[in-house]
């Protein structure tokens, strides 16, 4: 966990939150090291940004949280999506698609 | 973000904090203990494990801070941690606290006392039905300007229907009227036209209003009744319409009851109808009157219609004043009249001493925020951003302020009672002993709002002030105590130079007030008050139509009064001396004049009026009890019209006529003070009751009440009871009403400047209160943080002279500047106090010295107790101590 990789772009964490609790409950670890392979090691969530994020997306309605067994057997707190969670998946995916394409024809552009 | 889990965590993470808490950090410690484990297994030993991972994880404390940051609700839980430590901080300075409370509590108390006044007198709408449409209508000439109107102008304002509806006419004072038969009273009774009731959208309780038929002459002799009235005599018998009321012994049919809520300006007990004749040429102006504009008619299309009218009623009525002019302003502003520039400066005073309360709250605060410098330099180094600390400081100064304002608003409340209590009489729209003046939304809003803008005012000047210290110099400045914060020195003293400036502003203007209030007391009316009586009288029916009536009641009841032991002398007439309000036309007997010439103040009186207020008479001869109906016509003038319309000749001998009669002056009388002490006497002319006409007599039955005056040889109230029972028998049962000695009179007739002075006067002796508290306050904060400078003074030598006079010089010096200030800034104002001065000049220089004076001699006295102090500090104890 250096600081090499690049700092979160401002609301890239909230989706990438989302999209790593997309398929699956994962708890607090396990969401910080999907995000890695996902991203390939580009972005790595320390907790002082992964467990605020956490708090304040379960506050916005959008995960809910429950205790459950961790794979070596430790009591963890697991998070998952809920309806609005979904919801908040589809439109900030469709969100950041647009904005990527339109940064990317900008930059192409000459 | 949705709101209602927002709310849900909101509220959890504010009141349940256990419950929010313990999971987090049990969250965080499975975190570590997950990846410990692995590392573990992977064969690092367990507290390498553990150490390792604890680097990482970049401390727990941290990481669970950063998690509450974020949380729902943690600007209020701030707030809510800034106010319990305010709290603590107030609580723990009870001194402080105890001072800046009284002073807010003063200043908005005051605030809102004079502001629930205004608010009922000036700012809430009227009660009627499109209040802002009502307009009265004016009569303005060089002559005189007034309200009052009479029936051949009411007419011609009767045609303008294309810019007004319901035009209305109404009597003001009116002389009252006498309920005869077992329990005899004085009734307040207006005379109405038709459309009054519609147009004061008056709710009728019982029966109907007048119908156009009853409202000609000749239409009948009906009553209607308020709703009071009716519930005292009648005890609200339902059955009551149709039932006869007794009116000067002539019985007036009761046609309906107003409902409870209807508030009429003025109040009366019964309506009935003037039956003014369409053909009438009455040329008296005794009654006002009221209409409402068309929807869409704004008041300068009124008034161009209006320019019209009058043109066309001087073609009409050729031998009116020609300068007579037509105009309709907005009835509120009529209804509140010359109260509003009172209640103007009221406002503006309080708002003073607001202002001086805010600077010296700000003051207090300033001061302690210097003793607190420490706290916020350490509170700084901890991490606290500069805008907690400002949040911390409003908070509390909001909470002071706050805490102040509902203070200030019991204040509030018992101050309203105490200005209605010394208010003048008929100070207008206040209801029934002031009922209408209370405490509804806007005065709410008003004090809530005063109280917050005070809070930020003098919180925001501090805060800023101690969050922009430098952290070192203040941590450094702090250990070796000398020499204390220069700049809040500095912004200390610009609140007391300004205190200081706006409390001289104040107390000049209450010395202006005050001179002219002994200056309108020590002007000589021209007629000696002292022991003199006056009793109203309504002179209702058939008798008292005719001059002969009335005169044979004056003379039979003046000789039952003379009768009575202990009476000097006894007199009658329609007016008191002091407030003469009918006019005359005249012309000349044998010189041509310009049309529109001439008019006078006039009066009729019995004989002995004159004698009775020891009015001098300076040549000639007084009326006599021969000058009566079959005599020669005779008048009396005063110095004025002698000078005005005889500059080079002897007026006595010399003929005039008044309508179609011919009189000859017999006398000139010495001036008095015929239209209030505050104002020089008018041109008047007086003549005998006996001789006025029929008509005359019969239009004064239903405007004025008849005053009996009696002069005693002792206190005037011993002979009251007989003197109503002899007047009683005289009239045939009448009542009098009104019974005042004459130096009451004189006193009302003060008592708007009286009640002026006495506001202005509290609430300057406030402002020099609060302003020696400021410059003490500033003075020994700045003897106490000296005291090792001091000290080392006189260890070199200083002599302790030496030390007081320079700290008083230091103190004085402030005060110096700001009543320097203070003089310039009174030079500017207190010309817009010169609608309520008299006999006095907004720059008098008695004022403007000995004000200053006073605050000086003030100043130096809350100067000189620190000083005192100062000079006794022991060098030894000063230099030894920290």
């Amino acid at each position: 966990m250096s600081s090499k990789p690049a700092n979160l772009l401002q609301g890239t964490l909230d989706l990438l939150v989302l999209r790593a609790l997309g398929p699956e409950e994962l708890h607090g670890l396990g969401i910080s090291r999907r995000i890695g392979q996902m991203t390939k090691g580009t972005f790595l969530v320390k907790p002082g940004s992964l467990f605020p994020a956490l708090h304040r997306m379960e506050e916005a309605g959008w995960l809910s949280s429950f205790w459950g067994e961790s794979e070596n057997n430790r009591r963890a707190r697991f998070y998952r999506l809920t309806k609005a969670g979904k919801r908040q998946l589809e439109v900030e995916t469709e969100q950041w698609t647009a904005v990527a394409i339109a940064m990317t024809n900008a930059l192409k552009a000459t | 973000m949705a709101l209602w889990p927002r709310l849900k965590s909101t509220f959890r993470n504010l009141f349940h904090k256990p419950r929010v808490e313990d999971p987090l950090e049990e969250e965080l410690h499975a975190y570590i203990d997950i990846i410990v484990d692995e590392r573990f297994a992977a064969g690092i030993s367990a507290s390498e494990a553990r150490r390792t991972v604890l680097a990482e994880f970049g401390g727990i404390e941290q990481v669970k801070q950063a998690v509450r940051d974020r949380r729902a609700g943690v600007g209020l839980e701030l707030f809510w941690q800034d106010a319990r430590f305010g709290l603590r901080q107030l609580w723990r300075n009870p001194g402080f606290t105890i001072a800046a409370l009284a002073a807010l509590a003063v200043g908005i108390g005051a605030n809102t006392a004079v502001f629930s006044v205004v608010n009922a007198v000036l700012l809430k709408p009227l009660t009627y039905p499109d209040a802002d449409r009502m307009v009265q209508f004016l009569r303005a000439s060089n002559l005189l300007a007034s309200n009052l109107v009479n029936v051949r102008e009411l007419h011609a304002y009767q045609r303008q229907t294309s810019v007004f509806q319901d035009i209305a006419a109404y009597d003001i004072a009116g002389p009252g009227f006498n309920l005869t038969g077992d329990r005899p009273e004085q009734l307040h009774g207006i005379h109405v036209t038709q459309a009054y009731f519609r147009l004061y959208g008056a709710p009728v309780r019982l029966g109907r209003t007048f119908t156009p038929q009853e409202d000609l002459p000749h239409g009948g002799e009906v009553v209607i009744l308020s709703y009071g009235l009716w519930q005292r005599r009648f005890g609200g018998d339902p059955s009551i319409i149709g039932h006869s009321l007794q009116l000067g012994n002539e019985p007036h049919t009761i046609v309906g009851v107003l409902g409870k809520e209807f508030l009429s300006d003025p109040a009366a007990d019964i309506w009935l109808p003037f039956q003014f004749d369409p053909a009438s040429n009455d040329g008296n102006h005794f009654f006002r009157v009221t209409a409402r504009l068309k929807p869409g008619v704004t008041l300068a299309q009124a008034n161009a219609q209006l320019n019209l009218a009058t043109a066309q009623y001087h073609r009409d009525f050729p031998q009116s004043d020609p300068k007579q002019q037509f105009a309709v302003g907005m009835l509120r502003d009529s209804i509140v009249g010359d109260a509003r520039n009172s209640l103007l400066l009221m406002l503006g005073a309080v708002g003073l001493v607001l202002l001086i309360a805010c600077a010296n709250v700000a003051n207090l605060l300033l001061v302690r925020a210097t003793g607190r410098n420490r706290e916020f330099a350490i509170r700084a180094a901890m991490g606290a951003g500069r805008g907690r600390i400002v949040r911390q400081l409003l908070v509390e100064s909001v909470l002071l302020s706050v805490t102040g304002g509902v203070l200030g608003l019991a204040l509030g409340f018992a101050g309203v009672r105490a200005l209605l209590a010394v208010s003048p009489a008929g100070l207008p729209r206040i209801g029934e002993d002031g009922s209408a003046v209370g405490v509804d939304l806007r005065v709410l809003g008003f004090t809530l709002g005063v109280s917050l803008l005070t809070g930020i005012l003098f919180g925001l000047f501090p805060a800023f002030s101690a969050s922009r210290s430098d952290l070192n110099s203040t941590l450094k400045e702090s250990s070796s105590r000398s020499g204390a914060g220069f700049r809040h020195s500095k912004a200390r003293s610009l609140l007391v130079v300004s205190e200081v400036s706006l409390a001289l502003v104040l107390l000049i203007c209450a010395a202006l007030l005050i001179r002219t209030f002994i200056a309108l007391r020590s002007v000589g009316p021209g007629f000696d008050a002292h022991n003199v009586l006056t009793m109203e009288m309504s002179l209702n029916g058939e008798r008292y139509q005719k001059t002969a009536g009335v005169d044979q009641l004056l003379r039979d009841g003046r000789e039952r009064v003379m009768a009575i032991p202990g009476v000097e002398a006894s007199a009658a007439g329609y007016w008191l001396p002091n407030d003469v309000e009918d006019n005359a036309l005249f012309r000349f007997v044998g010189r041509t004049t310009e049309k529109g010439c001439c008019v006078t103040k006039w009066m009729s009186i019995t004989p002995g009026y004159l004698g009775l207020f020891r009015i001098p008479l300076l040549r000639g001869r007084d009326f006599t009890e021969n000058d009566n109906a079959g005599a020669p016509g005779v008048d009396l003038i005063n110095e004025a019209l002698a000078r005005q319309f005889w500059p080079n000749q002897d007026p006595i001998g010399q003929h005039i006529m008044r309508g179609k009669r011919v009189e000859s002056i017999v006398g000139i009388v010495a001036d008095f003070h015929n239209s209030g002490l505050a104002r020089p006497a008018d041109p008047m002319m007086m003549a005998p009751i006996a001789q006025v006409s029929d008509d005359y007599t019969a239009a004064y039955s239903n405007i004025q009440p008849l005053f009996w005056l009696v002069r005693t040889r002792g206190a005037p109230q011993l002979s009251i009871p007989a003197i109503t029972e002899q007047l009683r028998i005289a009239s045939a049962g009448f009542p009098v009403a009104h019974i005042r000695a004459m130096d009451e009179v004189m006193g009302r007739s003060t008592a708007r400047q009286s009640f002026n002075m006495l506001l202005l006067t509290i609430f300057g002796a406030v402002a020099l209160l609060l302003a020696a508290i400021g410059i003490y306050g500033v003075m020994a904060y700045s003897v106490a943080q000296r005291t090792q400078e001091m000290g080392i003074r006189m260890a070199l030598g200083a002599d302790r002279s030496v030390i007081r006079n320079f700290v008083v010089w230091q103190g004085m010096r402030l005060a110096l500047i700001g009543v320097v200030a203070g003089i310039a800034a009174s030079l500017g104002l207190t010309r817009l106090l010169s609608t309520f001065l008299f006999g006095v000049k907004p720059w008098d220089p008695a004022v403007f010295v000995s004000a200053p004076l006073i605050l000086t001699a003030i100043a130096l006295l809350a100067v000189w107790l620190p000083a005192a102090r100062a000079s006794k500090v022991d060098p030894m104890q000063a230099l030894r101590a920290e």
